[in-house]
């Protein structure tokens, strides 16, 4: 992408070690990597190589247990909401409408009502649900509900959107609808995405880069700048080079697949 | 028999409650019970008139409802902030868990003595006893209630921008609020059984004064009627609880 511009979040020699009743974990393990601003950046792995891990780090909500990680060259030491989490769950507050659950952030950062009314009228609108904003969550469907969970955070203005397996529990029809709409969101508003998935095909289709991880302890087993033309319509999708870069992944994801079975079975 | 609307169910409840008392009448009519054992539901009645006409029924009524609805509020109002402040701080519970855990198991009626010697025969004396009997086992409701909110809707707000106690009012207080009126709807049903027996040991007025009053005279019927009375306030209040349940609560429909 030709506005990237500089690097946005930098992850430095980050391990994290869970310790539980069953002894010591190891969820990531010296891992660095760049983000640069403006990037789309998709993650995949296997279930269980420490990418949710990694996306708590980012957002603050953990603490590495080694390295660091800053955010336009600033350590991140606390929850910050320069770094809007997505969750697969939505995570909408189930007392609050569809206008209300986008105005929160907002709310939280004391901007005045008519002020945030508006702001949280035009997400609403951009991610398609203008005429909902008085429904409650729990009259939407799975979509809709991660449309609101989009507006929410796209409202609140983060400089970075962490995006964990947003579409995951989502039927194929809907999740498409959905891509399209956040790739469109990506063009319009140039935030910085870090997505994880374990589809390829999403990776394929949303990513400026794809970066593989490997099975516990996490690190990086490949990383490929995805430079496929948009739109990535149906004909991109039959190409040889979508093919080509899909065996590449799923060659790597499949070893990391293998390899975290065995460990398993020990 | 086959029960499958709510009107079929309300005419059996009807039926069923019309036949309780017919008995209730004929066998005490028929001489079977001694009027001062059991009065028929007709000399209650008369008595309910008769008590309705001179005001004494709606005073004892009123007297006790107010005293149960201001301690229960107070300790309410004093039980959810700080249940809230408590669920959602490790290092404050365990510092106020050995308190709490003494004050529990305290029946209300335990409390009498001390809050007579305290206080003497007033209402703030009634309304202490329902505090103490409401307050710490509506605290421990809120407590759990507070623990059942999701992890994940925290972890949202925060990274919303929201401090800890922006997520204490936005997030644990209504997401905890469904469960936390089902506990203070049990709650006020123990309220009730706290003032009765405030009213009952010492007082001047109230629907507890008036049934130990009754006994003493030998007035069975006035005793029946004020036990009547409980009942139906009780229900009364219920039903008020549930239309501003439904008030505080519009997400749930």
């Amino acid at each position: 992408m030709d506005t990237v511009t500089g690097t946005k979040i930098s992850i430095q020699g980050v391990t994290k070690i869970f310790s539980g009743k069953r002894g010591e974990v190891t969820a990531l393990k010296a891992l660095s990597m760049d983000v640069q601003d403006g990037e789309f950046l998709v993650i995949v792995g296997a279930s269980g190589c420490g990418k949710t891990t990694l996306l708590n780090l980012v957002a603050g909500f953990d603490k590495p247990s080694e390295g660091r990680i800053l955010l336009d060259g600033e350590p991140v030491t606390g929850i910050t909401p320069e770094c809007g989490m997505i969750f697969q769950q939505y995570a909408l507050f189930p007392w609050k409408t569809v206008q209300d659950n986008v105005e929160f952030g907002m709310k939280m950062k004391r901007m005045p009502v008519k002020q945030r009314r508006e702001r949280a009228a035009r997400f609403i609108d951009i991610v398609g649900l203008k005429g909902f904003e008085s429904t409650y969550p729990h009259h939407l469907s799975g979509g809709m509900k991660q449309r609101v969970s989009i507006a929410r955070s796209l409202a609140n203005d983060p400089k970075v959107m962490l995006l964990d397996e947003p579409f995951a529990a989502l039927d194929a029809m809907t999740r498409q609808v959905l891509q399209e709409q956040l790739v469109r969101i990506y063009e319009k508003h140039r935030k910085t995405i870090i997505f994880i998935t374990h589809s390829i095909d999403e990776a394929l289709l949303l990513s400026s880069r794809i970066v593989v991880m490997t099975a516990r302890p996490g690190r990086i087993a490949q990383e490929i700048v995805n430079d496929l033309p948009h739109p990535r319509n149906a004909e991109v999708q039959l190409s040889s080079r979508y093919m080509a870069l899909k065996r590449t992944i799923w060659d790597s994801v499949q070893a990391e697949v293998m390899k975290s079975m065995e460990v398993e079975a020990d | 028999m086959n029960v499958d609307t709510p009107a079929k169910a309300l005419a059996i409840s009807i039926i069923s409650l019309v036949l309780f008392i017919t008995t209730w009448e004929l066998v005490c009519r028929m001489g079977f019970i001694e009027p001062l054992f059991m009065p028929a539901p007709s000399q209650i009645l008369t008595r309910a008139i008769k008590m309705i006409d001179n005001g004494q029924l709606i005073a004892h009524t009123l007297a006790s409802t107010r005293r149960v609805m201001v301690g229960f509020i107070v300790s309410s109002l004093v039980a959810i902030p700080f249940g809230i402040f408590l669920g959602s701080s490790r290092f404050f519970m365990a510092v106020f868990d050995p308190l709490i855990s003494l004050l529990r198991p305290l029946p209300s009626m335990s409390w009498i003595p001390l809050s007579l010697l305290w206080l003497g025969i007033t209402e703030t004396q009634k309304y202490s006893i329902v505090f103490m009997g409401s307050f710490a086992p509506s605290l421990l409701y809120i407590i759990e209630a507070t623990k059942g909110i999701d992890p994940l809707l925290i972890r949202a707000a925060r990274n919303l921008g929201a401090s800890q106690l922006d997520v204490m009012r936005e997030v644990i207080l209504p997401g905890a609020l469904p469960q936390i009126i089902a506990g203070l709807k049990v709650m006020l049903g123990i309220a009730w059984t706290c003032i009765i027996s405030a009213e009952l040991v010492a007082a001047r007025e109230g629907l507890g004064f008036m049934i130990m009053n009754g006994k003493e005279y030998f007035q069975t019927d006035t005793v029946l009627l004020g036990m009547v009375m409980i009942s139906i306030t009780v229900m009364v209040i219920d039903v008020v609880f549930r239309k501003f349940e439904r008030r505080l609560l519009p997400w749930t429909r």
